[in-house]
């Protein structure tokens, strides 16, 4: 039955390539199979996880037993990662129809494949290769969002994402030469003696900064603002609450299995700083609705930085916390962005137009803001409880930045608020105003609705995170689930 | 000040990779993995050419990865370049040398591409190199007469079919109760053409998918530049 976790890896590759071929000759038939796909690869993961498959488990593809050929790796942490991709990309699926539907929707499968490999896999060459898929998927989504300004966007984070690989890939040719393997359990257990220097301090870095390039990472995300306010919601939705929580996944398994250098933390946690402070700030100015989410984006990215610094149980669980909140949350918002895009002071009024739309607002921002009993509170408390009982004065200083950030949040999501509730302009009529499409309306609702679910629920939801984390942060089970009956570091 | 943040930059990444470099010690690299490989593979996969076992064998699922980023990028280019309409070239006919050179090249780039393909698994080369190749072939009768088309739909059916066989073969392995991917049919007929099971046959889906992608995007880019 594990065997099978493969498939809503590779399903979604078979998919993309037959894709033009079957559009040709049936494009009612074509338009069906990407969201079959997805949603067999939502029933695999979905029914690992019911079937209570004993985790975490280790799959070597092409039968050769890592660290001699590449595996996966599957913890409750990869199997949640995978199974989000696989519902956003069904929930986000472009189901547009012209004449151009073959190669975007070929490219969404392929981007959804590679963020699957992006969860599962355990080799960190093998984790490359999907993250320059998922690169160039993005480039073409980007640019298939049509207009000159899409195009201008694109070709800017296509130059940034390329020397983002570029670095990247150098830190991990520095880490192969030192080490002489790429497994990541084999890493982890050569590490401590190997890349516990210079070279494995520089080699991470390089990484970060890279890999920083999709996460949004201070002050590598210049292309952010843009391309979330250029391209479709849909592939902004998607990028900014999925495609960047996978890069954080890459550095959080780094740290936690391969660097532990305090430096390594320290640079962190001060990027994680500058992003909330310049995010936070940059959000406060905008006039748009869309640059507005996506600087706040780069500003909760910067507090899940922060939250990564924390190197134990406690750490991981606030970071997870934030990410999934984040996950829901940017989502559902870039949804109602969809019909909301353009400048703020349009949607004077609109609440008259819309008001499920504007009510959903109101309920994002609230948890976005951290307001008791939704869950966002609770994953703020969390990181403030874990900051506050660290000793070093720079975890103090997060904090501050911390709580300061929230108050600005607060500033701009209820300016938007009441003037969404706000009498419109004289010289409109209601009529006029825009209003969310009802497909993204639906999909927000949805989001919405699993936010109030996560907030009922909270307890069994804090308790299955926190078990999340516990295996997440064990290096030691990761090393022996992976190089088991191998034996070990021959 | 971007220029001065740009330099600052660049001095800083070059420092570090001197101080690095310099503490590197070349000519020795540790060959933790790769000398297991290299002890084990033509055992394993029955592919003399060591690189062959790796890309396909140790490391099938990277190379997936490769072809897909291959067609993400072809699939991104026609997105971009497919906005613009495509009228008939303009440009003038090569000469009498080019034309026939072409034509005559055309059975020779042919079968050295399907020979390099073949042959991966015996010497160096594969799908990749003799890929390139077919689609050399394809595009050099378009060079010599710009009028000429590639029938499109004919590419990216080929494309289709070798993609997704290099993944069905794969499959296949899953379906026996294998692992994915894991070579199969392995003989013991090292050196052999008819040898290292199914890594050939990987390999001929690699190479025509490769071959039929760049011809398909050099035509792409002839047709939307011939208009110009």
């Amino acid at each position: 039955m594990s065997d099978l976790i493969v498939l809503p890896l590779v399903l979604p590759l078979f998919g993309a390539f037959l894709l033009p071929i079957v559009m040709r000759t049936s494009i009612s038939i074509g338009a069906w199979i990407g969201p079959a796909i997805l949603a067999y690869g939502c029933w695999i993961l979905g029914d690992q996880w019911i079937s209570g498959t004993t985790l975490p488990f280790s799959l070597a593809i092409g039968g050769f037993a890592p660290p001699m050929g590449i595996n996966l790796y599957i913890d409750s942490l990869a199997l949640l990662f995978a199974f989000a991709v696989q519902l956003l990309g069904l929930l986000f699926w472009p189901f547009k129809i012209d004449q151009e539907t073959a190669r975007r929707q070929a490219l969404m499968l392929l981007l959804v494949a590679a963020s699957t490999g992006l969860a599962l896999s355990g080799d960190l060459f093998n984790l490359y290769v999907f993250y320059e898929l998922v690169a160039v998927a993005t480039f073409g989504l980007i640019a298939a969002s049509g207009g000159s300004a899409a195009y201008a966007s694109a070709i800017r984070y296509l130059i940034l994402s390329g020397i983002g690989s570029v670095l990247t890939l150098l830190g991990i040719a520095l880490i192969y030469s030192q080490t002489g393997t790429l497994n990541l359990a084999h890493l982890a257990q050569l590490a401590p003696e190997q890349l516990n220097n210079k070279l494995g301090l520089t080699a991470f870095l390089t990484i970060l900064i890279g890999v920083g390039v999709k996460a949004e990472l201070f002050p590598v995300n210049t292309w952010v603002p843009e391309v979330y306010a250029t391209a479709t919601s849909r592939v902004s939705a998607f990028l900014a609450g999925l495609v960047s929580k996978l890069a954080l996944l890459i550095i959080l398994r780094l740290l936690v299995l391969i660097f532990h250098q305090p430096e390594a933390i320290q640079v962190m946690l001060v990027l994680g700083i500058l992003g909330v402070i310049s995010g936070e700030l940059a959000a406060w100015r905008a006039k748009d609705m869309r640059r507005m989410l996506a600087f706040s984006s780069i500003g909760q990215l910067g507090m899940i930085f922060i939250a990564l610094a924390i190197p134990e149980q406690g750490g991981l669980l606030a970071v997870l916390a934030l990410t999934f909140h984040h996950l829901l949350i940017k989502s559902g918002l870039f949804m109602l962005a969809d019909g909301w895009g353009g400048a703020i002071e349009k949607l004077r009024g609109a609440a008259k137009r819309s008001p499920l739309a504007a009510a959903i607002f109101v309920l994002f921002s609230l948890s976005l803001i951290g307001m008791p009993p939704l869950p966002g509170f609770w994953a703020k408390f969390t990181l403030i409880t874990q900051l506050a009982a660290q000793t070093s004065p720079l975890y103090l200083i997060g904090l501050t930045v911390f709580l300061l950030a929230t108050v600005i949040e607060a500033a701009y999501l209820l300016r938007l608020a009441a003037l969404l509730y706000g009498p419109a302009a004289k010289d409109t009529p209601i009529d006029t105003l825009a209003k969310p499409a009802g497909l993204s309306l639906a999909t927000a609702s949805l989001f919405g609705i699993g936010l109030l679910a996560a907030a009922l629920f909270i307890a069994p939801v804090g308790d299955l995170l926190n078990h999340v984390a516990g295996q997440a942060a064990n290096t030691d089970l990761y090393i022996n689930t992976v190089l088991a009956g191998t034996g070990g570091s021959q | 000040m971007r220029n001065l943040t740009g330099l600052l930059f660049a001095g800083g990444l070059g420092f570090m990779l001197l101080a690095i470099a310099s503490g590197l010690d070349f000519g020795a690299p540790p060959m933790l993995v790769g000398g297991a490989i290299q002890a084990a593979a033509p055992q394993e996969t029955g592919a003399t050419n060591i690189v062959t076992s790796v890309v396909l064998g140790y490391r099938g699922i990277d190379t997936l990865g490769e072809l897909s980023i291959l067609f993400a990028a072809a699939a991104s280019a026609g997105l971009v370049l497919g906005r613009r309409h495509t009228t008939a070239g303009t440009l003038t006919e090569g000469g009498f040398v080019l034309k026939h050179g072409g034509a005559m090249l055309f059975p020779l780039l042919l079968t050295i591409g399907f020979y390099i393909i073949f042959h991966g698994h015996l010497t160096p080369g594969g799908g990749f190199q003799g890929g390139v190749i077919l689609a050399a072939a394809f595009f050099l009768p378009l060079l010599a007469r710009p009028g000429a088309r590639l029938h499109h739909g004919m590419l990216s059916v080929i494309e289709g079919f070798a993609g997704s066989s290099f993944i069905l073969i794969g499959l296949a392995a899953l379906s026996e109760g294998e692992a994915f991917l894991q070579p199969m049919l392995v003989q013991d007929a090292l050196g052999q053409l008819v040898s290292a099971g199914t890594l050939p046959l990987l390999y001929l889906a690699v190479g025509l998918k490769v071959g039929a992608e760049l011809a398909g995007l050099l035509s792409h880019l002839a047709q939307t530049e011939s208009e110009v």
